[in-house]
């Protein structure tokens, strides 16, 4: 159906080649899963199927692409519109129109297809994706997981038979990706659509796609079964490396297989998780209120914290966890109660005192970023937080290894600019550290260094909070989980209570489901000493 | 009731009552007719809007047509043109300048005519600037783009998608400052490049994604016109170009309105041709057809008996 023949890509004449000849071929109604490192190719990969790549990134590509046996190698994006839809990370960054009609009818009015064929088939389309009652709705209106599936309907609504996802899920809390992408696995059964998605929660997927395609760091691309590829893929979640840990022959892809292989195999006593001593209490933020206009998006909170801990705060989009840190953090937007850090109210501190006291990454990391190098980013921060020498270069070197210091910051992984951000908040050396979805975009690989991360400030008597509804992470770094719900605690607990296996419970971890034993969630519990 | 006739309104009605208001406010020849003109632009802005951004512009309007009015008083105060002839309302002590390049009164004598004459000028302005805030608020721009011919259709979405990204901007801006508090107070930080530069990287970011979704979704397909038709319609545009601005050079030069009047003519209708024919190659269809309906019509009517019936009352007074 679809396929790249011998396919070369680099940026620059001479570069190392982003991606290098590959090749892929995708059968009619497969469901395809791609993975790889971040900023390793993979967007690349799906941007060269839909012709993206080279007419929208620059740069040179060789090779053959064909869609449905027709040769589109040198032709614009907009010639295959209507046998390709294309979805991104970002649905409402894509928007072209503002009401659900106008958008599914924007390929249908560049093919040229009658007006009253065109309603009929956006109708069509709406009812296939059982968006029908949101027909004539506003597109700003809509949750993030209504949007992505008004962006598959946009891009499906003219009959395309092929749909390409990049990390559709990435904005999505946990229920929404998952509902999502059950979503594109039961399109591709039960109408034929080929279906090729890049995801970095794996897990979620390993059950459903037919194959998978690994793209590697050197740009070399292979293909083939779910079980074989992901055997010797490097960036794998919790359930995969747990065939590698419990050193059983095949590897499981399945949450109810390894279960039920890890009753069998009768495992050792598993650890307790190792938590740090704690010392003095150093947040206290007793019955917070934020309110946007009317609008209620934390109600009565209090949260205490203490030198030393780890917390996480987790609930669905629009819970209220970002605008609590932006609270905690003093210049957000406070109606009511009282939060004190480190014995001082950082609302009524200046910008520069309150970075001494707290200091936060926000979600987009990169908005603090905006001179022409790295080495200069990381000179300006050791002046502005006063630190002896290079401070802050040492801290980066630490995340991310050795960076040519002349590279444009914009021109960093994802990972890489994260990490430069922290460094930079590090290096004002202020008691609290607040961080807003730490993890997003990033493969297993840079999480697990993340969490590193943080526990190494934990151990410096720092104390850490961050908002994240990515369980695995929460699993290998927090000592205690808050959950939030409509702007109001629901649940404060230790780690081991919050993610261990139950019936009811939502947020356990990979390791929880699988093991089903008492307080067991990350896999270092189970790694025996010897 | 009224919401629905409003919605039901071709956003190009909306203008046609907005120029009509304005031209009347326009010939208005005492302050009684510029305020109430001013109150029912007002009064239909408050009834009809909605929830949009290009709707809460009002605040903005009002106070420029406040400002207008206060600004036309106050030069009428301070520049004392002529001696006043009637009865005098203010008496300030009156000064000269003089540059070289003739003397220019400042204060003095204030008159009651020369006082209500400024603010007759001053409310008719703004009556005008109110007029115009009925089209600007009410008229959702997409819409009235959508109607646009298909020759124009490049640009009328190149338009309507710089709507959109108007207010990620505004959005961007305010996320990006808050960003900044973060880095802390440094050489390089305070500078205005720490805002702009990730702002508009953010946009670019945007614009070049949203660009690729649409490119993907068909975007920019070519059209199956043959080049003589192409040639043609080019053709007849430069020749529409040429007409027209020969036939204002005509107009201005005052040598002779006839010829004037023919040749703009021409060009309106040789530009009109072109359009038509660059939109037969219209290789796309629109889902929304924003007729006219009979509440257009209707408004149409009304405002072209009251221009008609302004005109004939202008005319007569002369």
């Amino acid at each position: 159906m679809i396929s790249l023949k011998n396919f070369t890509f680099s940026y620059k004449n001479g570069d190392e080649p982003k991606l290098n000849r590959a090749n892929i071929s995708v059968e009619a109604g497969q469901f395809v899963l791609v993975c790889g490192a971040t900023g390793g190719g993979k967007s690349t990969l799906l941007k060269s199927l839909v012709g993206l790549v080279p007419h929208f990134t620059g740069g040179t590509a060789s090779g053959v692409r064909l869609v449905d046996g027709i040769d589109f190698s040198r032709a614009m994006p907009h010639d295959s519109a209507h046998l390709i839809g294309f979805v991104n990370q970002q649905p409402e960054g894509a928007f072209v129109a503002d009401t659900v009609l106008e958008e599914l009818a924007f390929a249908l009015e560049q093919l040229a297809i009658p007006r009253d064929d065109m309603i009929r088939r956006v109708d069509h389309a709406l009812a296939a994706t059982g968006l029908s009652e949101l027909r004539d709705r506003k597109l700003i209106e809509l949750s993030g997981g209504q949007q992505q599936r008004v962006a598959i309907a946009a891009a499906l609504s003219a009959g395309q038979k092929i749909l390409i996802l990049d990390e559709p899920t990435s904005a999505l809390d946990p229920a929404a990706a998952t509902e999502l992408l059950e979503f594109v696995s039961e399109l591709c059964r039960t109408r034929g659509i080929t279906a090729i998605i890049a995801e970095h929660r794996i897990e979620r997927l390993i059950g459903l796609v037919d194959s998978v395609i690994v793209v590697n760091s050197d740009g070399t691309v292979s293909q083939g079964k779910p079980a074989a590829q992901l055997a010797n893929f490097k960036f794998v979640p919790p359930l995969i490396e747990m065939s590698h840990l419990m050193k059983w022959p095949e590897v499981l892809l399945s949450i109810d297989q390894a279960a039920e292989r890890f009753v069998l195999s009768k495992p050792a006593t598993p650890k307790r998780i190792a938590h740090l001593p704690l010392g003095e209490q150093v947040v206290l933020a007793e019955n917070i209120a934020v309110d946007y206009g009317s609008l209620r998006a934390v109600d009565s909170v209090s949260v205490s914290a203490k030198r030393g801990e780890i917390v996480a705060i987790t609930g669905e989009n629009g819970s209220g966890k970002t605008s609590l840190l932006w609270a905690l953090q003093g210049s957000g937007i406070k109606t009511a109660g009282s939060i004190s850090i480190a014995g001082q109210d950082p609302a009524k501190l200046s910008p520069t005192d309150r970075l001494a006291v707290v200091t936060m990454v926000p979600q987009q990391a990169a908005d603090l970023l905006f001179l022409p190098s790295l080495g200069e980013e990381l000179t300006e921060s050791d002046q502005v937080a006063d630190a002896q020498g290079s401070s802050t270069s040492r801290l980066f070197e630490q995340f991310s290894g050795r960076v040519d210091p002349a590279i444009h910051p914009r021109d960093l992984s994802s990972g890489q600019q994260l990490s430069l951000v922290l460094a930079m908040q590090l290096a004002k050396d202020a008691s609290v550290v607040l961080l807003d979805e730490p993890t997003r975009g990033l493969d297993y690989a840079t999480k697990r260094q993340v969490a590193q991360v943080l526990r190494d400030l934990a151990a410096k008597g720092k104390c850490v909070i961050f908002a994240s509804h990515d369980v695995e992470f929460i699993a290998q770094s927090a000592d205690r989980v808050i959950q939030l719900e409509a702007g109001q605690i629901i649940a404060d607990q230790p780690v081991e209570q919050a993610l261990e296996y139950r019936a009811d419970n939502s947020l356990a971890s990979q390791v929880a489901q699988i093991t089903k034993l008492p307080g067991v969630i990350a896999l270092q519990q189970l790694v025996t000493d010897d | 009731m009224l919401k629905r006739i409003e919605s039901k309104m071709h956003p190009s009605t909306w203008w046609v009552l907005a120029i009509s208001l304005a031209v009347v406010a326009g010939t208005a020849t005492n302050i009684v007719q510029t305020v109430s003109i001013a109150a029912a632009s007002v009064l239909l802005i408050l009834t009809f809007r909605e929830n949009a951004p290009w709707a809460r512009s009002l605040k903005f309007y009002l106070l420029l047509a406040v400002a207008v009015v206060v600004i036309r008083v106050l030069f009428r105060i301070v520049f004392s043109f002529s001696k006043p002839t009637d009865d005098v309302l203010l008496n300030l002590p009156s000064f000269e300048l003089n540059f070289g390049l003739g003397a220019i009164g400042l204060l003095g004598d204030v008159s009651a005519a020369a006082l209500n004459g400024a603010l007759l000028d001053g409310s008719r302005l703004a009556a005008i600037i109110l007029a115009i805030a009925v089209a600007n608020t009410l008229a959702n721009p997409r819409k009235l783009l959508k109607s646009a011919p298909g020759a124009l259709y490049e640009i009328a979405t190149s338009v309507s998608v710089a709507i959109n990204l108007a207010p990620q901007l505004i959005e961007s801006f305010a996320r990006v400052k808050r960003a900044r508090g973060l880095r802390g107070k440094g050489a390089k930080t305070s500078t205005l490049n720490g805002l702009l530069i990730p702002v508009l990287e953010d946009t670019l970011d945007r614009s070049l994604l949203l660009a690729a979704s649409m490119d993907a979704r068909g975007f920019g397909r070519k059209s199956s016109q043959s080049k003589g038709e192409l040639l043609l319609a080019r053709l007849l545009g430069l020749q529409a170009l040429l007409a027209i601005t020969v036939g204002v050079f005509t107009l201005l030069s005052g040598f002779s309105p006839t010829a004037a009047l023919v040749l703009l003519l021409v060009g309106l209708v040789t530009s009109f041709i072109s359009v038509r024919i660059t939109s037969r190659r219209n290789s796309r269809t629109s889902i929304s057809r924003t007729a006219r309906t009979w509440v257009d019509f209707t408004v149409l009517t009304i405002c072209g008996t009251g221009l008609a019936i302004n005109f004939a009352t202008a005319v007569s007074l002369i």
